[in-house]
């Protein structure tokens, strides 16, 4: 199966990045359309095309914006998660780069949906390049009138600003990304069921649509060819619709975005990516580093979807697909891999804060130390995820202990095997 | 706080048990109810929950329409989690022991575990909830993490980082409680630390109680730190006398000796903080410069003498000394020895001259707030405060000069959004919440005053008599009142528009040492009765027994003499003799060359104290007496509220208490029998002043009470000041 390019179709064409080159393509047709319609009515062509949030969890998109109030009795919100921090994922980068006002445009159809007056585009803080693609596009987009006061002529007024953090990776997470954005230090607050969602109480308390750049960039197609359409493309996977860029990464030999259909065999993507790189496939993290890890057996099984890669027991994710080789040392893997979660916690809750750090300490002792010692690092990491998985406070916490334990589930023969060999 | 009643109920299960509780309670309270307790450290009813330490956690589910209970994947912490209907709560389920043990065990890992040298040690809740919930061992091997250790955030707060568990709640309670926002989480994941921005001080006027909700022992009082054991140290309640405020405390002591003061619970008061002068402002009554016998002058020198001798010299000077004798008191003696010393000279002394104020305008019978207007000085209680939608501070900073009242306005502000109109002529620290400052030159108090009520009459009809009050400030247009006050006019505007409603103002005595002090709290009586909320009115002492003292009569009697006119007949001859009740001219009087003059002339002087002053070194005879720790009596705070002090450790040597004093006068001076406790000498106080009939003993726990008001609502009388600036006042920019 080769790739299908939707979102990244003109990606390699730099006319595309300019408004001209944009329209020239089709761009900013599904505004127009849009803005014809009844609002419901696109959030009906969204949840028709079952497009489900990019950003990692695969929440119906659709669900997000129909919960936001209908009857507008306060100012609504678009916040847009371009904080793309996940290890092995690099598609907003590119899709922010490369297509910056096809994000946009979607930014702007998912603010007439729910009424909002103000977009808010929070990007990394290392993204410089994107934030000044989209800054660019920003600007263009008010010079033809896309954007600002009466937008083509409809009489409803939107902004959109960029906002840079300030180099967490917990930001990412949504409601710590408000919290960073509204000028308060990045920790997750309260959420579902301490909390309403978002959509009911985001931003300054006030309705907020939150969703990731992938997700924005998918909305005009769908509003130009129609949710129908776009729910043929990935018909033959259980609930997956549409296209996903995957950024494969690790040992193979053309790493890069590779936007594919779902239903894709994980082995396919494998193969669009020129293959393996020194040596045979061992072990797969398809969706980001904090997505279980499966072994070989099973990434033979792998089928790309939601529903799908559960079965075999990991995720979508974000799509930073990482492929690792026979000679890769798995314990070295994921000790890096955890090291990064435990540096990135923000210090809020006492699992994540001191266990993602004791949890690096175990796995370098597993690393090193004598059959002893791994015993015992292996029995106490068995207790400490558990505790860290049951009592973190956001996902971070919650995901920083799966590579650990996927891997060691698959690899704990190896793992436990006397220094020197090469696990 | 809303109460129960008047809210929606929900039913929710705790273990299996239904209990009723109100819809959006937090479960963490809810499973009180039922006598369960789930540990906490990062939780503080009084604080917004975070759920930061994950040591609440309990099993969540929601009842199903069969009946039966779906139960959520993975625990939830209950300080966060609100009560619905229909949600079961299990509190003691295989994982959530688990999970409380792995949060313990988390905590402990970089822990220094320095119990037996740490201050909190024996008190500190990580020890108690690790002996219940914890593991007894610890299974890591790796180096704990080095920080710092006692390092001075203040001169009163020293900070172990090694022992933080990151709860935040000393930072909540800069950003929540207090307001200065002055500590803040720096840095990330294992490394985050609560600290001072950039290292600056700690300053503020409330960082004591950091140290007090501070879970372990992290933050440390720099002057208790290594005096004490918990468990070495007696407990007893005291109030703090060191404002008016009149805060309920913990009096911790040992060995007759002041160890510590810490915040009591008192919803009606300080609901349970402390500032940083009631916490660490108590260290005089450990000095050695306490009086502790009684001393009489011998030519050059003092020496120590009995009581007898003492009484006998004071007894040849002030029996039947009539208006030749004189008494000064300060706010702080309690309402039992301000009472018999009243009765001491109006009765037995038969002297009209006395006085407890130290104000430049000492105002007459006539002049008063109450003289003039015919309204109460103080009206509103300091609890009340909270549901004020529009509070008027005007002065001063009242945070430094009322500093509960100032977290009860806060919190009035945070909780409910009372607009807060601050005026006084510097910034003070209510600035950064008021709806809007009226910063004014110093000298234009009146003319700024005579600004707002020219708006308030615009907008509010209808005020009897206000028709000269009309012409009087007519000039003050508030562009003119800007020209005169340097108020922008537009700042006026808003803070008339939010007054207009009704407002309740918080003032204190202190405005009477303004040099036209008496104009200025006319002016501002008129602008409370101009928007009708003469009944908010509020002029507040600002000493401990201050409102006692005017409540009990420690005023001039008929024919006698003030402040100033005793000083002055001491300089001239007039008065013979001066008795000072624990007060110092020199500290207190605005003219301390009319004070030296007054001490040195004066043939007679007494000084009754319970430290040395420097009028000590003037007097004929010293009395110790004793503090309000070392005495059973009772204290009037600003809002008028009665409340009751027992004795917490024994007097400083021969120091006896001062009514204790006064009555032995009396046995000598009659032979009748006197008063042989504090509770006699209250009821005696409730059949002279039918005020503190309520405050009978028997009626004095807990909160206390508050005094009734006298008479009938009298109409509120609209009077005319002089509205002008204070000449200079516009060079004063």
């Amino acid at each position: 199966m080769p790739e299908t390019r939707l979102l990244l179709k003109h990606s390699g064409d730099p006319e595309y990045r300019a408004i001209a080159g944009y329209m020239a393509e089709g761009g900013y047709v599904g505004l127009k359309k849009a803005l014809t319609m009844e609002r419901q009515a696109v959030i009906d062509e969204v949840k028709k095309s079952g497009l489900r949030g990019r950003g990692g969890a695969g929440f119906p998109t659709w669900m997000k914006w129909n919960s936001v109030p209908k009857e507008k009795t306060k100012p609504h919100y678009v916040l847009c998660n371009a904080d793309e921090g996940e290890p092995g994922t690099f598609k907003d980068k590119e899709l922010m780069e490369n297509t910056p006002h096809l994000m946009i445009e979607g930014m702007i159809i998912g603010g007439y949906a729910i009424q909002a007056e103000v977009g808010y585009v929070y990007i990394r803080a290392e993204f410089m390049d994107c934030a000044r693609a989209i800054k660019m596009a920003i600007d263009e987009a008010y010079e033809n009138g896309f954007l600002g006061k009466n937008i083509l002529g409809s009489g409803w007024d939107h902004d959109i600003y960029v906002h840079m953090g300030a180099g967490s990776y917990e930001c990412g997470e949504e409601n710590a990304m408000m919290r960073s954005l509204m000028g308060e230090r990045g920790m997750p607050g309260l959420k579902f069921p301490h909390a309403p969602f978002p959509t009911i109480e985001g931003l300054w308390n006030l309705p907020t649509l939150i969703n990731n750049v992938e997700s924005f960039a998918c909305v005009p197609h769908i509003v130009v060819n129609g949710g129908d359409w776009y729910a043929m493309i990935g018909a033959s996977t259980k609930n997956s619709r549409g296209t996903k860029i995957f950024s494969v990464s690790g040992h193979v030999n053309k790493p890069g975005n590779y936007e594919i259909e779902f239903g894709m065999p994980l082995m396919e993507l494998l193969e669009l990516a020129g293959g393996m790189k020194g040596g045979e496939l061992k072990a797969c993290v398809p969706g980001g580093s904090s997505v279980p890890m499966i072994n070989k057996e099973q990434c033979e099984k792998a089928i790309i979807g939601y529903e799908e890669l559960v079965e075999v027991g990991t995720m979508v994710g974000s799509g930073g697909c990482i492929f690792l080789n026979e000679h890769t040392c798995i314990v070295t893997f994921i000790w890096r891999t955890t090291l990064f979660y435990a540096r990135e916690s923000c210090g809020k809750c006492t699992p994540c804060r001191e266990g993602s750090g004791r949890l690096v300490a175990a796995l370098a002792r597993l690393r090193s130390g004598d059959d002893a010692q791994k015993t015992a690092a292996l029995r106490d990491i068995d207790e400490l995820v558990t505790v860290m998985r049951s009592a973190s406070l956001c996902g971070l916490g919650q995901m920083a202990v799966s590579p650990a334990t996927s891997a060691l589930q698959d690899f704990r023969q190896a793992v436990g095997a006397p220094k020197g060999a090469n696990t | 706080m809303q109460t129960a009643t008047e809210q929606e109920l929900v039913t929710i299960t705790v273990n299996d048990q239904e209990v009723r509780v109100p819809k959006g309670e937090m479960i963490v309270e809810s499973v009180k109810r039922i006598g369960l307790d789930v540990p906490i450290f990062c939780y503080h009813p009084r604080m917004k929950p975070v759920g930061m330490c994950r040591m609440c956690l309990v099993d969540v589910g929601m009842k199903q329409k069969d009946g039966s209970v779906r139960v959520m994947p993975k625990p939830q912490t209950a300080c966060t989690l609100p009560a619905t209907e229909g949600l079961a709560i299990y509190t003691d389920t295989e994982q959530i022991r688990k999970d409380r043990k792995g949060i313990l065990e988390f905590l402990l890992v970089n822990h220094p575990l320095d119990c037996p040298v740490c201050d909190r040690g024996g008190e500190c809740p990580l020890q108690n909830l690790t002996l219940i919930y914890g593991p007894s061992t610890t299974r890591f091997v790796e180096e704990k993490r080095h920080l710092l250790k006692a390092f001075p955030l203040s001169k009163y707060v020293q900070l172990d980082l090694e022992r933080c568990i990151q709860c935040g709640r000393c930072v909540r309670f800069t950003e929540e409680i207090s307001g200065d926002g002055q500590l803040a989480f720096l840095f990330r994941g294992a490394l985050m630390q609560p600290q001072t921005y950039e290292l600056t001080d700690f300053t503020s006027r409330f960082s004591g109680n950091t140290i007090e909700v501070c879970p372990v022992g992290a933050l440390t009082s720099a002057e208790y730190r290594f005096r004490a054991r918990p468990w070495d140290l007696e407990t007893s309640p005291a109030i703090c006398t060191e404002c008016s405020n009149g805060c309920s405390t913990w009096f911790d002591h040992r060995v007759g000796e002041m160890i510590r003061i810490n915040g009591r619970t008192n919803e009606a008061v300080n609901e349970e903080w402390t500032c940083d002068k009631g916490k660490f402002g108590h260290n005089y009554l450990n000095s050695p410069k306490r009086l502790t016998t009684p001393l009489v002058r011998d030519g050059e020198s003092l020496r120590e003498a009995g009581w007898a001798e003492a009484y006998e010299r004071i007894l040849a000077v002030f029996k039947g000394g009539g208006g030749a004798v004189a008494g000064l008191s300060g706010g702080r003696p309690s309402n039992e020895s301000l009472f018999l010393w009243k009765r001491l000279f109006t009765e037995r002394f038969e002297s009209p001259n006395l006085d407890h104020r130290w104000h430049v305008h000492l105002p007459g019978a006539g002049e008063t707030v109450a003289g003039r207007h015919g309204i109460r000085e103080v009206n509103t209680p300091i609890a009340a405060f909270e549901g004020m939608p529009a509070i008027f501070f005007f002065g001063g900073d009242p945070a430094a000069e009322q500093p509960i009242l100032y977290l009860r306005v806060r919190k009035a502000w945070f909780r409910n959004e009372a607009k807060v109109i601050v005026a006084a002529p510097e910034p003070t620290e209510a600035d950064n919440f008021a709806y809007c400052v009226l910063r004014y030159r110093p000298g234009s108090e009146a003319a700024l005053l005579g600004g707002l009520t020219r708006l308030l009459l615009e907008k509010a009809g209808g005020v009897a008599g206000a028709d000269e009050l009309r012409q009087a400030v007519a000039r003050f247009t508030p562009e003119e009142t800007e020209v005169v006050t340097g108020v922008a006019s537009g700042a006026l505007r808003r803070a008339a528009e939010a007054m207009a409603e009704g407002f309740a103002t918080a003032a204190s005595r202190t405005l009477y040492n303004l040099p036209n002090g008496a104009d200025v709290v006319t002016a501002l009586t008129n602008l409370a009765i101009s928007a009708k909320s003469a009944d908010r009115f509020n002029l507040f002492a600002t000493e401990a027994n201050e409102q006692g003292a005017l409540e009990i009569g420690v005023l001039p009697g008929a024919g006698g003499l003030d402040t100033r006119g005793i000083l002055e007949g001491c300089r001239d001859g007039g008065v013979r003799a001066l008795w000072l009740l624990q007060c110092d001219p020199f500290e207190r009087f605005p003219n301390r060359e009319l004070a030296r003059q007054a001490l040195e002339n004066v043939e007679f002087l007494l000084v009754q104290d319970i430290i040395e002053t420097e009028s000590f070194h003037h007097a004929s005879v010293v009395l110790p007496c004793c503090a309000f720790s070392e005495d059973d009596g009772s204290y009037t705070n600003m809002e008028r509220r009665v409340q009751r002090v027992r004795r917490v450790v024994a007097p400083k040597g021969h120091a006896k208490p001062s009514w204790k004093v006064f009555s032995e006068l009396e046995l000598r001076m009659t032979g009748e029998t006197p008063p042989f406790s504090a509770k006699e000498v209250m009821g005696m106080l409730g059949s002279a002043a039918p005020q503190y009939q309520v405050s009978a003993y028997d009626h004095l726990e807990g909160e206390g009470v508050i005094l009734p008001a006298e008479g009938g609502a009298a109409e509120p009388r609209l009077a005319l000041p002089d509205y002008d600036a204070m000449e200079g006042s516009r060079e004063l920019v």
